[in-house]
């Protein structure tokens, strides 16, 4: 009974944190089918059936996942290049990491107006090719903002996320990575072979939940995508909030389906998580 | 999971229907007895808080003598538009206590308020302010062709226009017609935005095209609209590729429009506020050779509105709210330049010689559309249906078709 008792409190800061959301996705999928919200005329699949046939719907998510895939891959790999290279306890190396987190409190939206700013047709860039002569009006500098691959925002979004993981990285080499290196040096691994044998294998398993939550941040985040994506293919999130702020009324369910698809999307990166995890624990 | 959630939110709170028949008589009542209910209370107003201008004048002039003279402390909250809908739809369904008192609405908000019964009233007709207000004027009495019937208190009044520089733009276009030459001899210096006042701009257009705003007035007729749809996209198909980015990309909303004109990346941004150009070189946004301009073809003009939701905790309060908004002091003080420059609502030969003065010693700023000229050109908004088409057919015409 006294067991019973702890477990219940023990459940109740887990509740308090996992209801808001659970009721969220329980209001966000009973107005996807017609239940509740403006649209509530009775259980219908036609809202989700007209999202799924929608070519704007996959062009959204298909963008939407390659933004959310190239800047955690080039943030991953400029947080692990940081690690191994900012790792010692000199002076410069210290200094090194500090540099490399100092981003870390500055919101998305700098960032995006920063990109804004520098990437612009009438940005830092341009204004600099401009006074080399290398053209003369804004239109003539390649699009790197609203532009098709996603540039600007790309590069917004990998400065940011860089300081977070680069933070993990960090904390995970001081924590798990001396000791196996050191074996591996012992047993006569040049630098390359420890980095690849002893180093990445604990980085990558260190830093994976991380990666994760980066992955899953950027796939919905509205803000720098308002700034800095093009209006064809319109990101996940903006397509979502412009069906949900439409004046035509009956859009309304598409924006909960549409909100359904970006969670599918933070769903499948946290169960490639979850094999990646798996896997490596049979190797053990 | 969605019954779990459906239950829970519907158990969340239970509202008292007697409640309701009570504040029913509230607009009913002697003025004086709606402002002694008012007084000492608290009005939370959920408004559009996107510029600067516009929350100084309700924060800094506003507010302070709402509280002086009513003991009324006013509360302004983020919400525009189809927020407001999307919030009171789950309120009504949570049957949850409302937040908001007064909201700021008009056009597509207001149908859609109405046609879910999400506004209280009516009560408009019963403010002492409403006096004075401009009741010739088709564009303050009737909001996109729907009747007021006291359910929304006009609060301003507002007219498209482009701006563009004059130094850059020596002799800009007066028409559409001049203007789709004016875009074929600049390829890359032209745009609209995605949003409201893009859309706008494509009404005003097609306007224009078949043979002005009467042609649509009456109620959305949809043959009608089928052919005058297909002449703004055949319009709009044939510059496009002399639109910047060769009409491949939109921006966001007028705040970028704004932004690439400022930075030399397009020749003209728009404004659904003719003055909106004279706040904005004051604010800096915009370079002092900006300057404004109206289509000779007809300009949309609209105005806006406040209206009481159906829950709101405290309607009195929310009406003298709107009271006050309507009244010659807060009606001029809007209208400067330097605050805000939203147009008034009132008639100016039914204030006072002393007032009517003061509203005519506003001199027009050297950067506006002088007000005779914007008055000859103003055209009425029509049926919010002709806007929402429109908007839902540019998207899937224009902007999922881009090369």
């Amino acid at each position: 009974m006294i067991a019973d008792k702890r477990s219940l409190t023990r459940l109740f800061p887990i509740a308090l944190v996992a209801l808001p959301p659970l009721l969220g996705l329980g209001y966000a999928l009973s107005a996807s089918l017609g239940l509740s919200g403006v649209a509530n005329g009775g259980l219908t699949l036609q809202y989700l059936r007209e999202v799924i046939a929608s070519h704007t719907t996959w062009a959204a998510v298909g963008w939407t996942l390659w933004i959310a895939t190239a800047s955690t891959v080039f943030a991953t790999l400029a947080a692990v290049l940081l690690a191994a290279t900012f790792r010692a306890e000199s002076t410069a190396d210290r200094i090194g990491r500090m540099v490399a987190v100092l981003p870390l409190p500055i919101p998305h939206v700098v960032a995006a107006l920063a990109s804004l700013l520098i990437l612009g047709q009438s940005g830092l860039l341009s204004r600099f090719a401009n006074t080399a002569g290398m053209f003369s009006t804004p239109a003539q500098m390649p699009p790197l903002v609203y532009d098709r691959l996603g540039i600007g925002l790309i590069f917004a979004l990998v400065w940011k996320e860089i300081p977070f993981l680069a933070l993990i990285a960090f904390t995970v080499l001081k924590s798990r990575g001396g000791l196996l290196e050191e074996s591996a040096r012992s047993l006569g691994a040049n630098r390359l072979q420890t980095f690849l044998y002893a180093t990445w294998p604990v980085l990558w398993r260190g830093m994976l939940p991380g990666v994760v939550a980066v992955a899953t941040f950027v796939a919905g985040s509205y803000e720098t995508a308002a700034l800095l994506a093009p209006s064809r293919p319109l990101a996940l999130p903006l397509l979502t909030m412009e069906r949900y702020t439409d004046g035509a009324m009956e859009l309304r369910p598409d924006a909960f389906v549409l909100a359904g698809f970006s969670l599918l999307v933070s769903l499948a990166a946290v169960a490639i998580y979850g094999a990646m995890i798996a896997r490596a624990e049979n190797f053990k | 999971m969605a019954i779990v959630g459906c239950a829970l939110l519907l158990s969340a709170c239970n509202k008292d229907r007697a409640e309701n028949g009570n504040r029913g008589a509230i607009a009913r009542l002697p003025w004086a007895d709606v402002v002694s209910l008012a007084r000492g209370s608290t009005v939370t107003w959920r408004m559009w808080r996107g510029d600067p201008s516009v929350n100084a004048y309700v924060d800094c002039w506003v507010a302070p003598r709402l509280m002086s003279d009513y003991g009324i402390s006013l509360r302004a909250v983020e919400g525009q538009g189809p927020e407001i809908v999307n919030q009171l739809v789950v309120e009504r369904q949570a049957r949850a206590r409302g937040v908001a008192d007064l909201v700021w609405i008009n056009g597509e908000t207001f149908h859609n308020l109405r046609a879910a019964d999400l506004l209280w009233g009516p009560w408009a007709s019963r403010l002492p302010n409403a006096a004075a207000l401009d009741s010739s004027s088709s564009i303050v009495m009737r909001d996109f062709e729907q009747p007021l019937d006291g359910w929304e208190s006009p609060w301003g009044r507002v007219q498209f226009a482009l701006i563009y520089d004059t130094v850059r733009t020596r002799h800009p276009p007066h028409s559409f017609a001049e203007l789709k030459g004016w875009i074929t001899k600049h390829p890359g210096r032209f745009t609209h935005d995605q949003q409201f006042t893009g859309v706008a701009f494509l009404t005003g257009l097609m306007y224009s095209l078949s043979g002005g705003a009467e042609k649509f007035e009456g109620g959305f007729r949809r043959a009608l609209y089928d052919t005058a749809s297909a002449r703004v996209f055949g319009w709009i198909e044939d510059v496009r590729p002399d639109f910047w980015r060769s009409g491949r990309d939109y921006p966001l909303g007028v705040a970028e429009m704004h932004r690439l004109f400022a930075n030399d990346e397009i020749d003209f941004t728009m404004s659904y506020n003719q003055n909106e150009v004279v706040t904005k070189i004051r604010q800096g946004v915009l370079q002092p050779t900006a300057h404004a301009l109206v289509i000779a073809d007809g300009t949309l003009a609209n105005a806006h509105y406040v209206g009481i939701p159906f829950n709101a905790p405290n309607p009195a309060g929310a009406m003298v709210v709107a009271n006050f908004l309507l009244s010659p002091e807060a009606q001029y003080e809007k209208l400067r330049p330097e605050v805000w420059g939203d147009g008034t609502v009132l008639d100016a030969a039914k204030l006072t010689s002393a007032l009517r003065t003061r509203f005519e010693s506003l001199a027009a700023d050297p950067h506006a559309v002088p007000p005779a000229e914007l008055a000859r050109h103003a055209v009425p908004e029509v049926a919010p249906q002709y806007r929402e088409h429109l908007a839902a057919d540019w998207k899937r015409l224009v902007r999922e078709r881009a090369p």
